[in-house]
């Protein structure tokens, strides 16, 4: 070992495939508390903590040895007392003398140690506290969509007139309690599929789904909405025939919160209008409005789970639905994104696989 | 995913077919890394054998969003993926190769179908690696935690040095590549979840279950699995072989190829 390398302020040590240490410099000495002829000659895996032996082994060795290198790795050294002392490592082989040997060097890391450690924690209680949010979440939800079902059912007799006609204005009261109902009936749908997003349970079921279809579905349910915000809705033709691979409700939960948005945030007199068409393999929904626009420090953020674009409009929703939209179209192979401009209006794009109508083959994706 | 279309299992498990002969090798890596664990050894083979290699469900290029915390929290689960491989390609009379927890993963899977299985070649093999009463398995429980530590540390944000370096993305083939020099890199969940799997594993009582030969291949100085886990082994599965390599540590495979080979060898040709 020269000069330069005892030295230098870092440990170094030289081992053959077999683990025995064949050289270590001054720097590694002092680290360990060992003699060089303690060192020299025996195995590495004498100065590791036991964990530290086993992670040589499982992924050290193995990356050295097929990737010719590793960089950054965290040991825990075991010092001549008894101590441990926490340490990056670099490693990387060469030949010399005839030999094959890996070479590494080791840093100590006495304060990041403990910053990691409280990184670690505070990752660790996040999670945990994440977890806790989604089950309260899912379990919200879920008791919350009972009474909601009965508000639906028994509107929906009334409707129908079983107990003696309605006034013209007990009509349209009813038909505002139907509409409230289905609105929250989404915003739970989203608030659930967000706590199984983050518990990783979604599951998406694919098969083919014919794009006019979709569109006529989600249309119904908002129809009524354009009239009362004073909005046209337009349709543009589409291919015929044109299919997407995707799973059907998750796919209208995606329509019914773009074309919600874009409901919300265009102002009376305005326009709203979905396309779809086929390139290639891919196939693009496209919801279009003539809104105030977004700006563009927020066009990735909106995606973010609870984040809203600051406008004067009162608040408008928790900001879940198209963090969910995006993840519910990654799921199916596909993606979300946004154009916009400023004063002129947003488009948002779903783009899935394309798919023949007749293919109907199921699978299950989890996400 | 329908379980019984082969196509849909070779990607999951990143199946590689390679090798000419009557007899089947189906090579099984353990926890750490991949597939390319066997790199050094199956070029010896491929001219008298048909070679099978895969990586776990979570492991190398395997699919990982086909990766479910429950069915891959055990054992068992990862028997499954062994399983579901050889129905996928209609394997029979395979000699499993398992390296490490591979070896009790290959025991559960013969086991559950012992007709698919001629033999077991266990290379490092370990029915439990913490202490019991009358059993040395080499460690004690906080010997693990601080492995589980070390792992954590080592899968943290800014050195990420075993993180996955990029995303599988089937849409930029141009970055596969890229990922095939990623040996040992996995979700740090998946490894973790792995890494509780097999060292909190206790599966001595399967051992009496299997009714197929083995060869018990256990190195000299073998922090993982000490010589006593390998007597132990030899004792309890009927019909095991045992052989102690010279070859030191873990991965035989890896750090001692040639012996590795040989004694595999010596094996497959009695």
């Amino acid at each position: 070992m020269n000069d330069l390398m005892n030295a230098a302020p870092c440990g170094f040590v030289s081992f053959g495939d077999d683990g025995i240490i064949r050289a270590v410099n001054q720097g590694l000495i002092e680290l360990v508390g060992y003699t060089r002829a303690e060192l020299e000659g025996k195995h590495l895996e004498s100065i590791f903590s036991v964990g530290g032996k086993v992670f040589y082994h499982t992924h050290f060795l193995p990356l050295l040895r097929l990737q010719g290198r590793a960089e950054e790795i965290y040991f825990a050294l075991r010092c001549k007392g008894g101590d441990e002392v926490p340490v990056l490592i670099n490693g990387v082989r060469s030949s010399r003398d005839g030999e094959v040997v890996n070479d590494c060097i080791m840093v100590r890391m006495r304060m990041r140690r403990r910053y990691e450690d409280e990184i670690l924690r505070a990752k660790k209680e996040a999670e945990a506290a994440s977890a806790a949010k989604a089950k309260f979440l899912s379990m919200m939800s879920h008791d919350l969509r009972t009474p909601l079902q009965a508000i639906s059912g028994y509107a929906s007799v009334l409707g129908q007139e079983f107990h003696g006609p309605l006034l013209e204005a007990q009509r349209d009261d009813l038909a505002q309690i139907q509409n409230a109902t289905r609105e929250l009936s989404r915003l739970m749908d989203d608030i659930l599929t967000f706590a199984q997003m983050e518990s990783g349970r979604v599951q998406v079921r694919l098969r083919s789904v014919p794009v006019d279809e979709a569109l006529e579905r989600a249309e119904s349910l908002v129809r009524l909405r354009f009239t009362d915000a004073e909005l046209a809705y337009q349709r543009e033709p589409l291919e015929p025939g044109l299919a997407v691979k995707a799973d059907p409700d998750r796919l209208q939960q995606i329509l019914l919160n773009l074309v919600t948005n874009a409901i919300k945030f265009t102002p009376a007199g305005g326009r709203v209008a979905t396309a779809a068409e086929r390139e290639g393999d891919r196939a693009r929904i496209r919801v279009r409005d003539t809104g105030p626009g977004i700006p563009g420090e927020y066009l990735d953020r909106i995606f973010e789970p609870f984040t809203q674009v600051e406008t004067t409009q009162a608040n408008q929703g928790v900001g879940l639905g198209l963090a969910i939209s995006r993840e519910l179209a990654r799921a199916m192979g596909g993606d979300l994104t946004v154009e916009s401009l400023l004063g002129k209006g947003s488009t948002f794009t779903i783009e899935l696989p394309a798919a023949s109508v007749s293919g109907a083959g199921m699978d299950v994706v989890p996400s | 995913m329908p379980v019984n279309d082969p196509q849909s299992i070779i990607r999951r498990n990143n199946v590689k077919i390679m090798g000419t002969g009557d007899r089947t090798l189906l090579f099984a890596h353990g926890f750490g890394c991949d597939q390319n664990m066997w790199r050094f050894i199956v070029p010896a083979f491929e001219h008298d054998y048909r070679i099978v290699l895969f990586d776990y469900v979570g492991a190398g290029n395997s699919d990982v969003s086909q990766w479910d915390e429950r069915r891959y929290a055990t054992l068992e689960g990862y028997s499954r993926d062994i399983l579901e491989i050889c129905e996928a390609l209609d394997l029979r009379q395979v000699i499993l190769v398992g390296h490490s927890v591979s070896s009790v993963i290959g025991i559960l899977a013969a086991i559950e179908q012992p007709d698919r299985f001629e033999r077991l070649i266990l290379v490092g093999p370990s029915p439990r690696y913490i202490n019991d009463t009358d059993y040395v398995g080499g460690f004690e429980r906080a010997d693990i935690e601080g492995l589980l530590d070390m792992m954590d540390k080592n899968f943290i944000g800014w050195a990420n040095a075993l993180a996955p370096v990029i995303m599988k993305n089937p849409d930029k083939p141009e970055l596969a590549a890229e990922l095939e020099e990623s040996f040992c890199s996995t979700d740090p969940r998946i490894a973790r979840l792995f890494a509780q799997a097999t060292f909190f594993s206790d599966n001595r009582d399967d051992l009496e279950k299997v009714r197929i030969p083995s060869l018990i291949m256990q190195c000299s100085e073998d922090a993982i699995a000490p010589v006593e886990v390998g007597d132990f082994l030899h004792a309890r599965l009927a019909g095991s072989t045992l052989r102690r390599l010279q070859a030191t540590g873990h991965c035989p495979h890896v750090s001692h190829p040639e012996e590795t080979i040989r004694v595999m060898r010596e094996y497959l040709e009695n």
